[in-house]
């Protein structure tokens, strides 16, 4: 049985299913789903969805020519190699495996603060910063609240704040301002996926100001 | 071939005391012809698939409101998803879903493909095939949950009211976020999920609404 206790909601599910989440979210959910057979399943019929008010349009006129067209193209497919990604010591959910083999030698830890370490990733896109997060056991992080929104998932051991307890596959979204003071578990690190959204009322004229916490940096 | 022999063990520890709840069967003329073309490498199966699907993938092209598309990629889009459906057709698994559905997120990834690669600010190094996970749950009971719930989505869609059906159709069909939407019908974001959650509702789509934190 899944013990997940945290799930995106409905609308992000819904948008997910169409298509229309920002990219940097639907990693996120990506990761989710990854852990989760629940919502899994639930974005199966999600599909469904679409796939009945598709079937139901009214069809187009296609030209006559098209048929030929694709199956001369389908003739001059190159041989389909199967590419497989090579086995990783992290384990991560597939996509994640993606952006940090993507990130390459670009990808570097360091240090945020005493108890977390972060590594950006490179995602193709400016309007989130997404990065894998380190938590060290028992770490305690600063309460800190973000300018945008934030949305983190668990890829492996937990962490707590006030409101709960957070283990492997949780999906977190937190809204612009909302403020939490995340520790880890004291049985061993915790690394999380998460995506931060960009702020647009800060200027970057006044950065230097800001904490490394509200200082976002998109690669 | 397509039956989906459906038992139910009460405890798969004991001796399979299988009761058949039902042979249900994913018989459709579509999803027959789809395995046979992933299957036999089948060109007359795949023109029938042709002839039925790129009008209807044309259709759902032209629909499209995104930011960025123009009718001339339709045809575009049609072509690269007919092409698609010929070299994945042999990972079709007629008792996990239709013909219609599977070509359906063929055709939404595709699309969304498209508009990334004549994007300029986004260059991801994914295909929007990464983001998606086959769902594990393969259990019989699953299996025959999923094809009733298609049956139940193709009846009660006809039968929402006007304002969750056009809701539904600038989601899925035009590709507005929840958030655009809202702005283009002067409603409250609140309204709309509200809306749209309603009629997942009605089509019995959401199981366990319960366990989401609904955050409008």
């Amino acid at each position: 049985m899944s013990t997940l206790k945290h799930h995106p909601d409905t609308a992000t599910l819904v948008e997910f299913s169409a298509g229309t989440l920002e990219p940097a979210l639907a990693m996120c959910v990506s990761a989710h789903l990854h852990f989760c057979d629940r919502c899994k399943n639930e974005l199966m019929r999600l599909d469904q969805v679409g796939s009945q008010i598709m079937g139901e349009a009214d069809p187009a006129e296609v030209d006559g020519q098209l048929f030929d067209k694709v199956m001369a193209k389908i003739d001059d497919l190159p041989e389909q190699e199967k590419v497989s990604l090579p086995a990783s010591e992290n384990n991560y959910p597939p996509l994640v495996e993606k952006l940090v083999e993507n990130t390459g030698e670009d990808l570097t830890w360091r240090k945020m603060s005493a108890s977390v370490d972060i590594a950006r990733l490179k995602t193709g896109q400016n309007d989130y910063e997404v990065a894998l997060h380190k938590i060290c056991a028992g770490g305690k992080t600063p309460k800190h609240g973000h300018s945008g929104r934030e949305f983190t998932v668990v890829l492996k051991g937990s962490f707590s704040d006030e409101s709960s307890v957070y283990t492997e596959g949780d999906f977190i979204m937190k809204a612009a301002g909302d403020e939490h003071q995340p520790m880890g578990a004291q049985n061993g690190e915790c690394i999380c996926l998460s995506a931060l959204e960009a702020p647009i009322k800060l200027s970057s004229k006044f950065g230097f100001l800001m904490k490394p916490w509200l200082r976002i940096n998109p690669m | 071939m397509l039956d989906i022999k459906i038992t139910v063990v009460d405890d798969p520890k004991t001796a399979p005391r299988a009761a058949v709840v039902s042979t249900e069967k994913r018989s459709d003329q579509w999803s027959l012809l789809l395995v046979q073309v992933g299957e036999e490498r089948d060109r007359q199966a795949f023109a029938q698939l042709f002839s039925h699907f790129a009008p209807l993938l044309k259709s759902f092209a032209q629909a499209s409101r995104h930011e960025g598309w123009f009718p001339g990629l339709s045809e575009e889009l049609v072509q690269e998803v007919m092409i698609k459906v010929w070299q994945k057709a042999g990972g079709y698994k007629p008792e996990k879903a239709s013909a219609t559905t599977w070509i359906y997120t063929v055709a939404r990834n595709c699309r969304i493909d498209m508009l990334r690669r004549k994007s300029n600010t986004q260059h991801l190094p994914l295909e929007n095939e990464d983001f998606w996970h086959e769902p594990d749950e393969e259990t019989p009971v699953s299996l025959l949950r999923q094809k009733r719930s298609e049956d139940r989505v193709q009846a009660s869609l006809q039968q929402l009211p006007k304002e969750q059906d056009e809701i539904l159709r600038k989601v899925y069909l035009e590709g507005k976020s929840h958030a655009e939407a809202s702005e283009e019908l002067g409603l409250p974001l609140g309204t709309v999920k509200s809306r749209v959650r309603l009629a997942l509702q009605k089509m019995q789509i959401l199981v366990a609404p319960e366990f989401r934190d609904e955050l409008i």
